[in-house]
Order: C-alpha cells, then structure tokens, then sequence
C-alpha cells in the first residue's frame, strides 16, 4: 500500500464520512419519530390508521432501501415531486427506518405484561399516563438493543446512496477506485472509516443499554 | 459494571487494531503476489489472474465485458440479446477465436477491477485508451475515436464550460474519462457524480444537473435521440481513441487482439460495423470520424 496515496484521500473520505453522518442522523432521527408514533397507534389499535400504518410496515420491509431510493429519487419529478438528493437519502433512510422502529417499539410494548396496565387502570390513571409514566419508559427499556441495531443497520444502508449521486463512503471508494485504480488503498480506507463511524455507535450503544437496563428486575 | 466497559472497549479496540494489521498485511501479499507473477513465465499461469489465449480456447468460453445501458454501442435490446457496436466486435472475435461468448455486464467504474480480478478476458466497453488507465491494463489497437462533449437542455444551452455558475451541477458517470478530465481541469465546476448510465440519463431527464459531460459519441446520440436537447460543445479536450482492453502482461491474447483487428482493418469491418448498429443513430455523417480501421 502507498502511504501517500492513503493520506491524499483522507479529505476525501472525510467529506463523504461527514455527509454519511449527516444523512444519517436526520433520518435515524425521522425513523425515531414515525417509530414512536407508528407504535402508539398500533398499541392503541386505533381505527383505519392501524390498517395505515400496518401496510406501511409491510410496504418499507419488504422491498430494499435501494428500490425506495429510486422510486423517490427518479420517480417522483416525473410527477412533478422534486427533491434534493440530500433529501432524498433522508427520506428513504427515515421512511425504511420507522417501518422497522415501529415493530422495533411494538415489541418493547407487547412485552410490558398486561397486569401492568390494568393496576395502573385501577388506580385511577387514564389512559394516557399509564402509557406514558408505566408502558413507555419500560418498553423504551427493553427495546435498547434492537434500537441500536437498527440504528447501526440504517447507517450500513447510507452505502448504496451511489445510486443517486451522493458522495458516501462507498461512492467515494468505488469513485476514486474508476479514476485512479487504487484498489487496495480505497478498499482499506473504506473499511476503517467505516469502523471509525459505527465502532463509537457500537460502544456508546453498549453504555446506554446498561443506563437504560431498568426495567428488569433483579440485574 | 464500569470495568466491563472498560474491558469492552479494549476489546474492541483490539479488534480494530487486528483488523488494520490484517489488512495490511493483505496488502503487502498481494504486492508480493504481483511481483511473483511479473517474474513467472506462462508455466504458472493460473496464478497471473488471468487465462492465456490457449487457456480460454480450451476453455471453449471467453468472457467480454460490455455496457449492458449504454446504446448503441453495447446494450441489451428488446429481446434481451447484447447488441451495438462494442458487441459486433465482440461476436466477431468471438467466432474467430471458435469459443462461445459469456457477456459480463460492467460501469464504467468497474471496467479495470474486472480485468485486474480475472472476472473477464476482454474489456469491450467503450473503454477510452488513456495513461493512466494504460498503466493498470493493457490496451489493444484503437478502434473508434472519441472526444469528449457535453449535452444541455436547448433552452439553456451550455456553449462553454466557463458558462457554468458556481452552484450549477454538471453530470458525469463515475469512472469515465469526462470526470477525470473535469476533476483535472476544472476542479471548480461541481460534479453530480453517478454510477451506472442508465441513472445518469434518468436524472439529466428530470433536470438534476445543468448539463451532462461524457464521450460526445454518447452526448451526440442523447441529443438526437430526446427533443429538446442540444450538444452545446461537441469537443472538449484531446482527442481519444477507444480501444479493447485485457488484462496487464496478458501477450498472448493481446497480440492474438491486434492481428485480428489487423487482418478486420483489411476487410473495412468497422465501417460495416458503423452502418450496422451506429448509422440509424449518427446518420453516415460521423461513419469517418469515427471509425478507425487497423491497416
């Protein structure tokens, strides 16, 4: 490997990494909103948006980050919907994300026992505060891992955000590999700014879920 | 509790460490795999990661990579055959070398790691001879030229590159020599930068960039074939030619290449390989400035 060809592409990945980054919070972020809502109307089971929400879920995991992308990306101006690609990623990113957050939430929900629920009914809490003060904060609990894993899942996806001209890490790697074909020093590169994006995730990951291991008893 | 993260953390950072070790050490083998093969002669062939004439004649298969999106020089028509000019040649090299053809699919990007992996025998794609590229491949005789030009809606027609505001995005494809050439030159001008043609087109449709950079050969066909369009510069920079490519140290086939194209020149088999697939596209205008025969 050519050390200086290592160092004259770090700008390069960085710029992209930053932008991996960037597209990816604001859709994490999004992916957390549809989520959280998408789960509270599924456990509430409340009328037609349940139906809504239920063929949304189905609609997003079922067909892959990079069909949305395009459909968004190359479909909608046809019809007159024009968005940046910047937009775009988060869009696709926010949109694939919630369908799993939802079922991500759903199962933190379905897994607080429902004795829970008629105790806090019959001391006297509506319906709201028992969600929000008992279901809420143990289901956020227990969901932790499989949050973080969608978060780390959501942010290996930003790799085929090529298809729509955004310069992410893969991009940039598969990019500078076309012009001056080194293969070595892009893949490597690719691999290790990969790590210096999800290694912090994985570790900040590792000690929110013990901050957050409440809801158990007994650990 | 906290010495469990501690632990964790050094445990990853270990891996990590591991990992970049690893790596580079995969590196330096594969460095020392290049010299070894530059030094062997054809008795090892297999470890030259690529097949020699009389490796792939006894194979009875050699694999082209051709454009499967890039009409009319090599794409797949409605009956799902391979098709344009790149592939013509193709078909012909193939019947005369008496070996069935297995098409590979590239981008342009892809064009050298295709070649340097072994994962075809011949680059038929469009493939622009350059030095840089020269330096990874080995580049057979030319046969076509090619410049570079770049397409515009007509209503704004680009005439300049100098025209081009600062926050106009110019399109180009990954891996191709219009990105390089604008990268060099006019590290200013912002590049939307795709990977595949059929993307890049579908976004220039829907007016994502100012204008589109790539061989005028393409830019020109854009223009004739979507209303509304227009080259607004048909040259930019040097003229190219366009050249099959195989793999670095690859002789035999090299040379088996060049005296095909040779003995093809006598026959004028470019020309009839223009007025059968490029014609309906460019007219007969463009047959002699594109088409190189080998004498």
């Amino acid at each position: 490997m050519d050390k200086e060809t290592l160092v004259s592409y770090i700008p390069l990945y960085r710029d992209a990494l930053l932008l991996t980054l960037k597209i990816g919070w604001q859709g994490i972020l999004f992916s957390f909103v549809i989520g959280l809502i998408g789960a509270a109307i599924t456990h509430f089971k409340v009328k037609v948006l349940k139906t809504i929400v239920g063929i949304y879920i189905e609609l997003f995991r079922n067909t892959p980050l990079l069909v949305q992308l395009f459909f968004i990306y190359f479909a909608l101006p046809k019809v007159g919907v024009k968005i940046t690609a910047e937009a775009c990623g988060v869009l696709g990113l926010g949109l694939l994300g919630g369908a799993y957050m939802i079922e991500t939430f759903r199962s933190g929900l379905e897994s607080i026992p429902i004795i829970q629920t008629e105790s806090s009914y019959s001391l006297g809490m509506s319906k709201l505060q028992t969600f929000w003060y008992i279901i809420l904060p143990q289901a956020v609990s227990i969901s932790v891992p499989g949050l973080l894993a969608n978060v780390i899942f959501l942010l290996k996806e930003t790799s085929v955000f090529s298809t729509i001209s955004l310069m992410d890490l893969m991009f940039t790697a598969k990019d500078l590999i076309g012009m001056y074909a080194k293969t070595i020093e892009c893949l490597f590169l690719l691999v290790v700014f990969y790590l210096i994006m999800l290694l912090p995730v994985s570790i900040i990951g590792a000690l929110i879920e013990r901050r957050l291991r409440y809801a158990g008893f007994g650990d | 509790m906290r010495k469990n993260i501690i632990n964790k953390i050094t445990g990853l950072t270990l891996i990590l460490a591991l990992a970049v070790v690893g790596l580079a050490g995969c590196g330096s083998t594969d460095k020392a795999a290049e010299q070894g093969s530059g030094e062997a002669t054809s008795a090892e062939s297999s470890s030259q990661g690529f097949r020699t004439l009389d490796e792939i004649k006894k194979s009875g298969t050699i694999n082209i990579g051709v454009f499967s999106d890039k009409s009319p020089f090599g794409y797949v028509d409605e009956n799902g055959e391979y098709a344009g000019y790149d592939v013509y040649l193709a078909e012909r090299l193939g019947k005369d070398l008496g070996v069935e053809i297995n098409y590979v699919s590239t981008e342009a990007a892809n064009r050298i790691e295709y070649l340097q992996t072994g994962k075809v025998d011949i680059i038929l794609a469009n493939f622009t001879v350059t030095e840089e590229r020269a330096q990874e491949v080995d580049f057979a005789l030319p046969y076509m030229n090619v410049a570079l030009g770049v397409v515009s809606p007509k209503d704004e027609v680009v005439k300049s590159l100098d025209d081009i505001g600062e926050d106009d995005q110019v399109i180009v494809i990954s891996g191709t020599t219009a990105e390089t050439y604008l990268t060099k030159n006019y590290p200013d001008i912002k590049l939307q930068k795709y990977d595949a043609y059929a993307e890049a087109k579908s976004a220039f449709e829907n007016g994502n960039g100012v204008a589109w950079a790539n061989d005028n050969t393409e830019v020109i066909a854009f223009a004739i074939e979507n209303e509304g369009y227009e080259v607004g510069i048909p040259s930019l920079g040097d003229q190219d030619t366009i050249a099959p490519a195989v793999t670095k140290g690859n002789e035999t086939l090299l040379n088996w290449i060049n005296d095909e194209l040779k003995t093809l020149g006598k026959e004028q088999f470019f020309h009839a390989d223009y007025e059968k697939t490029l014609l309906d596209t460019y007219g007969a205008d463009y047959e002699e400035t594109l088409v190189v025969e080998q004498q």
